[in-house]
């Protein structure tokens, strides 16, 4: 089982991909858990809880070195999502994505 | 097109995104975004104070007979909000330096506090509440900025009571504040009290050029455009353009609640609530005309795949997916419209504000509701804002029109030629 987190602005636009990736791995028969958070709540949520992987939106991309600094220190690996894939179709990319890290 | 394009990247986007995340700022930012709660739910008891509803009902007589009652939650949250943001900013900033948040929190509140002076009526000692209103934003910003540095320079300079070591770390930890604390206390006792500087005045005269201005076309035409310029290049905008024109927004939105629940006219047109209502309607760029007009003319396999995915989070105001899926973003064909359309919503809802057509905002609605509702709602319920957010829909999809249906036609294209399976997959 895999613990992914998507971090975007608010919170509410991670959620639509957070779901399309969720969708795309019970296809798959992936076993993945996948949560989304807003910014102002990332630090938070990725000190307190065991994460897999951490998935950045690409319109929050510009905070992607604060985000690693809070990944690097619990030893996460931290990816930026590519910008078309942050959509309710990029689930199998997304997919792909964490599949190879 | 691509050298222009990363020109302007590197020359503009980069430099604004790194001066939102710079640290002061991003406390700021998350500081004032920790009371939107209340604020929201304070502001719903304005319209309950003053119902949209004609005066000889019965409810309306009620509600009048009552408003000092109904207004108390707003009184105590919204109204008060500056000592809330104080709190979270200086709880945010203290975070960032990894110094003890609660302690960074308290001490801004203190600083605050301190900067307010007592007066003394018959029924005892009183603290202004206005003074933790909206003439408070601005120096509970700089109060917290300057608590958090004092403790963050006491604790690099060991500044602090040193206890015996058989002294539990918990009570340790709580004396660790102390020499901060008397160095805020003084100062700012000395500051209010012996030198009689009234703060909140000289803060306010400082920011007050910026407050006029942001109130004006041009202060309004100018984060509009910010923000959609730095959508185009997928970052966002509205969270970079807030975090700096969010204090002055909020400064507008006060002071007109605070009209109201004095029962006089608000007077100012742009709080946040014009740019969420009026102009990114369906999200940044009013991007919902978008979407109406790929509903309309859109042929393309993709068009199609793409709307349909996104259309229902367009009208609850978010459009990530039609920036990051059309896209938007980078895609010469939509440049013109993402600006235009809000350029052009700005200019016609200021002049129906201006003009007196709507009645201005303040009621701050939470910013997923599609937009008519989100619009009445912001007005204190005047029917006329859903008329101006239905002109401002019209306009953004009349701009999108002509870009959407070639977008869609080289989709088409694309797919006919088969070379569509790369970008669509």
């Amino acid at each position: 089982m895999k613990k992914i987190l998507i971090v975007c602005s608010g919170g509410m636009s991670s959620a639509i991909v957070e779901k399309a990736l969720k969708t795309e791995a019970d296809k798959k028969g992936v076993e993945l858990e996948a949560s989304a958070v807003g910014s102002p709540q990332a630090q938070d949520a990725i000190e307190n809880n065991d994460w897999d992987m951490i998935l950045v939106a690409p319109q929050v991309r510009n905070r992607f070195d604060t985000f690693k600094g809070y990944a690097d220190k619990k030893g996460i690996t931290i990816e930026n999502i590519p910008p078309r894939d942050y959509s309710p179709l990029g689930g199998p990319h997304l997919l792909k994505l964490i599949e190879e890290s | 097109m691509n050298k222009i394009l990363d020109t302007l990247n590197d020359k503009v986007t980069q430099p604004l995104s790194k001066l939102s995340e710079q640290r002061h700022l991003r406390a700021v930012r998350d500081g004032v975004i920790s009371a939107i709660p209340l604020i929201i739910i304070g502001s719903f008891f304005l319209i309950i104070a003053f119902p949209p509803i004609p005066t000889n009902w019965a409810f309306h007589q009620w509600a009048t007979a009552h408003a000092l009652q109904i207004l108390i939650p707003y009184r105590l949250t919204f109204w008060i909000m500056s000592l809330y943001i104080c709190f979270g900013i200086g709880y945010n900033l203290a975070k960032s330096y990894e110094l003890d948040p609660l302690a960074g929190g308290q001490l801004s509140v203190a600083a605050f506090l301190l900067s307010i002076m007592p007066v003394t009526t018959k029924a005892g000692l009183m603290l202004p509440m206005e003074s933790l209103g909206s003439v408070g934003i601005f120096p509970c910003m700089i109060l917290a900025i300057f608590a958090v540095e004092v403790l963050r320079v006491c604790k690099k300079h060991n500044l602090t009571f040193k206890m015996p070591e058989q002294v539990p770390s918990s009570v340790a930890h709580s004396f660790e504040a102390i020499v901060p604390a008397g160095i805020i206390i003084l100062v700012m006792t000395l500051i209010n009290v012996v030198l009689k500087i009234n703060l909140e005045t000289v803060i306010q005269t400082l920011f007050s050029p910026l407050v006029k201005a942001g109130d004006t076309l041009p202060g309004v035409l100018v984060p509009a455009f910010l923000t959609v310029f730095l959508w185009i290049f997928g970052i966002s905008g509205d969270s970079i353009v807030g975090s700096i024109a969010r204090p002055i927004w909020l400064q507008y939105f006060t002071e007109n609640a605070e009209s109201m629940s004095k029962g006089q006219q608000p007077t100012h047109i742009a709080p946040e609530t014009f740019f969420q209502w009026f102009v990114s309607i369906g999200g940044s760029g009013a991007t919902i005309g978008l979407i109406i007009c790929a509903l309309l003319v859109g042929k393309a396999k993709y068009t199609k795949s793409i709307t349909r995915a996104s259309m229902i989070p367009a009208l609850f105001n978010i459009n990530e997916p039609i920036i990051f899926g059309f896209p938007v973003m980078l895609n010469p064909i939509f440049f013109i419209p993402f600006i235009g359309a809000p350029l052009v919503m700005v200019t016609v809802s200021w002049f129906a504000f201006k003009l007196g057509f709507v009645h201005l905002m303040f009621v701050q609605p939470p910013w997923t509701l599609p937009a008519p509702i989100g619009a009445f709602l912001a007005t204190g319920g005047d029917w006329r804002a859903i008329v101006l957010c239905l002109v401002d829909i019209v306009i953004a999809t009349v701009i999108y029109y002509p870009f959407v249906r070639m977008y869609d036609r080289q989709e088409l294209a694309k797919e006919q030629e088969g070379l569509s399976e790369e970008d669509a997959g």
